[in-house]
């Protein structure tokens, strides 16, 4: 390696005469970052415990803000304020302020800080980017597009959240195993997912068949995501006596609402008794599945197979993560896995969406996360020159 | 100003063609799409292996193929008649008519490599499952995806800054280590630094002896993989590592600086950077100017046929000289020492390479 760079060094040394340089702008710092955030956190401590996910999440966001790193096993290693920056002040539930840290380790963040707002609803949210009150904010994916004719820079992942339809496992439609398969695979074929993507998700998403993206597994083309109404009403009609499946949904979910209700219409179509019930609480014993949304927690597809499995598995008892794969599992055992858990019915992968952000014209730098990976703020600049017309968001 | 420059080219395109054979080997046998890299050649022999296991070869088959991935048309070409030529070294007949058994190649990609995936048919409705056989395949062979759109992002991460001069810094990774170690090669003295307690706190120092004949403008070079400095005629070494007791002796062979100083513009300098852009290797390089100008780095890409070396991305831009780039080993970035000529500090930043949209 050393005798190649040294070749190249000595090519540079001729080629490099014969190249003109150029100027650039420059990254700047200084600025207040304006933070909207839907949760609202009642503390930062990691050993604090949060109920929602959506808290949880937020609260991972902002302490891999002010601690130095993260370990594997999820927690934070360091002192607050030993990350790139530091809490400035902070009012549970409603606002925090965090100031960059001139001594961090790995180089000052570029901002001087950053302004969280917490318990903003997803409408304040929106109006704030448009009113240009916030330079950041998590928008759900559906309203991207809209979000984008209004003017908003919109800067979203590669989809890496799934929305599935999970069958619980003490429900009579899970318990008899030949019928609870022909159950599942009837609504399967039922399902358009297609128009889930293009009418519900605006085209923001793509039709899941797999358990992992294609993006990530390379594989999931392999699994069929089209919707074949004949033969769902042919595996309905062998289901006898007919049962009515019960399809819980989080009402505080708008997506979930309207997929629920997209369901329904399909079912229908295929002559499939189903019907939709919000549950908020998660905890309803009168369902026979529900949807539930499963992120990536890593880019490596076995881990993120392990998550996925494991986030769901609270509705299978315990039967889908049993056996977790490997992080070096080859594409060929990831791909079996999948398989298996796709072909037993017990899950049914519906859309995978990507995490979607709304970002004001003086954002630079800001590149959405991939899984695993927490928000990139030390990275991100403010441009106070007004000049936006090149931005090319990720 | 265009025509000196196409002279520069064509006076450096002979050294150039030997330098591109010997430095990468592997990108000059990709030119010629029938060869395909060793790691590809495995794939494709342990996908026929394993048809071969599944399969009878009694039976013809008809291979189709299905290109998902970014490969170009040429490449998918290549993989699709290796496969062809190791099916019938396991005795496959393999028509080109519609008369055999479907086996079809996708050919796909994941985050991390490339995945080709053989189905094989289906004889009937009832039949369940047909085989799937899938082998990942290293993308680092890949020479050239396609990806026109991706350029090479530069960004400079503060890591140290001082008021004396210094030529060269590195953070010294340990996993044994909670604390990050910072070690600066001053033009006197060798200072390791903790970072304990959100500041790096001086550890320890290490006298740099005094060449007899001191230069106006010292040069010297961390060398993190071989864990050694090389400084003015002095090579030194530490026990057990750099982190460790720091032992200088004298020295006539220094080992190799891999930056490069440019003989027509004694302060522009530039390095590689491991990794590639576009299937193309990447390097960083200073604009030019003396030791009273602002300065910036660019990235650069080294085309797959010798010339042109094409501007990639934009340069980031320093309040002064770039005094010294230096590779970090095994990452895309460079070690970038500046004197800052609003502050009169000098100040080590990371230069980090991204291949991004």
């Amino acid at each position: 390696m050393l005798r190649r760079l040294a070749a190249t060094s000595v090519c540079l040394t001729v080629l490099f005469a014969a190249l003109p340089a150029r100027t650039a702008r420059r990254p700047q710092y200084g600025g207040t970052l304006r933070l909207d955030m839907g949760a609202d956190l009642a503390s930062l401590d990691p050993a604090v415990a949060t109920t929602a996910s959506e808290e949880s999440a937020a609260k991972i966001q902002i302490d891999s803000l002010i601690y130095e790193g993260r370990n594997p096993d999820g927690s934070f290693n360091g002192a607050p304020g030993s990350g790139p920056f530091k809490i400035l002040s902070w009012e549970p539930g409603k606002r925090a302020t965090l100031q960059a840290n001139e001594n961090y380790n790995q180089g000052r963040p570029f901002v001087d800080s950053i302004a969280i707002t917490m318990a903003r609803s997803v409408r304040d949210r929106l109006l704030d980017l448009e009113l240009n009150k916030a330079d950041l904010a998590e928008i759900p994916a559906q309203d991207a597009r809209q979000s984008a004719e209004r003017g908003v820079r919109i800067s979203q992942s590669p989809p890496d959240e799934l929305l599935a339809l999970v069958f619980l496992d003490d429900r009579p439609a899970a318990s008899d195993g030949r019928a609870r398969e022909i159950i599942g695979q009837s609504i399967s074929l039922a399902i358009d997912r297609s128009a889930i993507t293009t009418f519900l998700l605006q085209k923001v998403g793509e039709p899941a068949g797999a358990l992992l993206p294609q993006w990530s597994s390379g594989t999931s083309f392999l699994f069929s995501t089209s919707a074949d109404v004949p033969r769902a009403k042919e595996l309905w009609s062998q289901i006898t006596p007919s049962r009515n499946i019960v399809l819980g949904y989080d009402s505080a979910d708008a997506l979930e609402q309207s997929v629920a209700e997209r369901i329904v219409v399909n079912a229908k179509e295929a002559g499939i008794s189903l019907k939709a019930v919000a549950d908020a609480t998660n905890k309803s014993t009168n369902v026979d599945a529900r949807l539930m949304r499963a992120p990536m927690i890593s880019p490596n597809p076995a881990t993120a197979l392990n998550g996925i499995l494991q986030t769901l598995d609270p509705l299978g008892r315990g039967g889908f993560s049993a056996k977790p794969l490997r992080e070096s599992s080859s594409a060929q055992e990831i791909y079996g896995r999948e398989r298996a858990v796709v072909d037993a019915f017990r899950i049914v992968p519906l859309v995978w969406i990507p995490r979607v952000y709304g970002l004001s014209a003086r954002v630079r730098n800001w590149a959405a996360p991939a899984p695993g990976q927490t928000w990139p703020l030390a990275d991100v600049w403010l441009d106070t020159d007004g000049k936006s017309s090149d931005l090319k968001d990720q | 100003m265009r025509s000196r420059l196409r002279l520069h080219r064509a006076a450096v395109l002979p050294i150039l063609i030997g330098f591109w054979t010997f430095a990468f080997p592997q990108l000059a046998r990709a030119q010629a799409t029938s060869a395909l890299p060793k790691s590809w050649n495995d794939a494709v022999a342990e996908l026929a292996e394993k048809i071969a296991a599944a399969a009878s070869p009694a039976t013809p088959v008809r291979l189709e193929l299905r290109n998902i991935s970014s490969l170009d048309a040429s490449y998918a070409a290549a993989i699709r008649a290796a496969l062809v030529n190791d099916l019938r070294s396991h005795s496959f007949r393999v028509e080109s008519t519609d008369t055999g058994d479907l086996l079809q190649l996708t050919l796909s990609e994941s985050a991390d490599s490339y995945v080709w995936v053989a189905e094989m048919a289906r004889k009937s409705q009832d039949q369940a499952s047909a085989p799937t056989i899938i082998v990942a395949v290293p993308r680092t062979d890949l020479s050239s995806n396609g990806a026109e759109s991706q350029s090479l992002s530069l960004e400079k991460r503060l890591i140290w800054e001082q008021p004396e001069k210094f030529l060269d810094f590195a953070l010294l990774n340990d996993s044994t280590s909670s604390n990050p170690r910072l070690l600066v090669l001053g033009t006197n003295q060798i200072t390791l630094y903790k970072f304990s307690d959100a500041q790096w706190r001086l550890s320890s120092t290490t006298p740099i002896p005094r060449n007899a004949s001191p230069s106006r403008d010292p040069r010297g070079t961390i060398h993190l993989k071989e864990r050694n400095i090389s400084v003015e005629g002095f090579q030194c070494a530490g026990d057990p590592d750099l982190a460790g007791t720091v032992r200088c002796d004298a020295t006539k062979t220094d080992l190799p600086d891999l930056s490069t100083t440019l003989p027509e513009r004694s302060n522009g300098v530039g390095t590689s950077v491991p990794g590639e852009c576009r299937g193309d290797p990447a390097y960083l390089h200073t604009s030019e100017g003396d030791w009273t100008q602002t300065d910036s780095i660019q990235g650069y890409l080294m085309k797959k046929i010798p010339l042109p070396m094409v501007l990639s991305g934009d340069p980031i831009e320093f309040d002064g000289p770039v005094m010294s780039l230096q590779p970090e080993p095994d990452t895309s970035a460079a070690r970038a020492v500046v004197h800052n000529l609003k502050t009169g500090n000098y100040e080590g930043y990371i230069v980090t390479a991204t291949c991004s949209h």
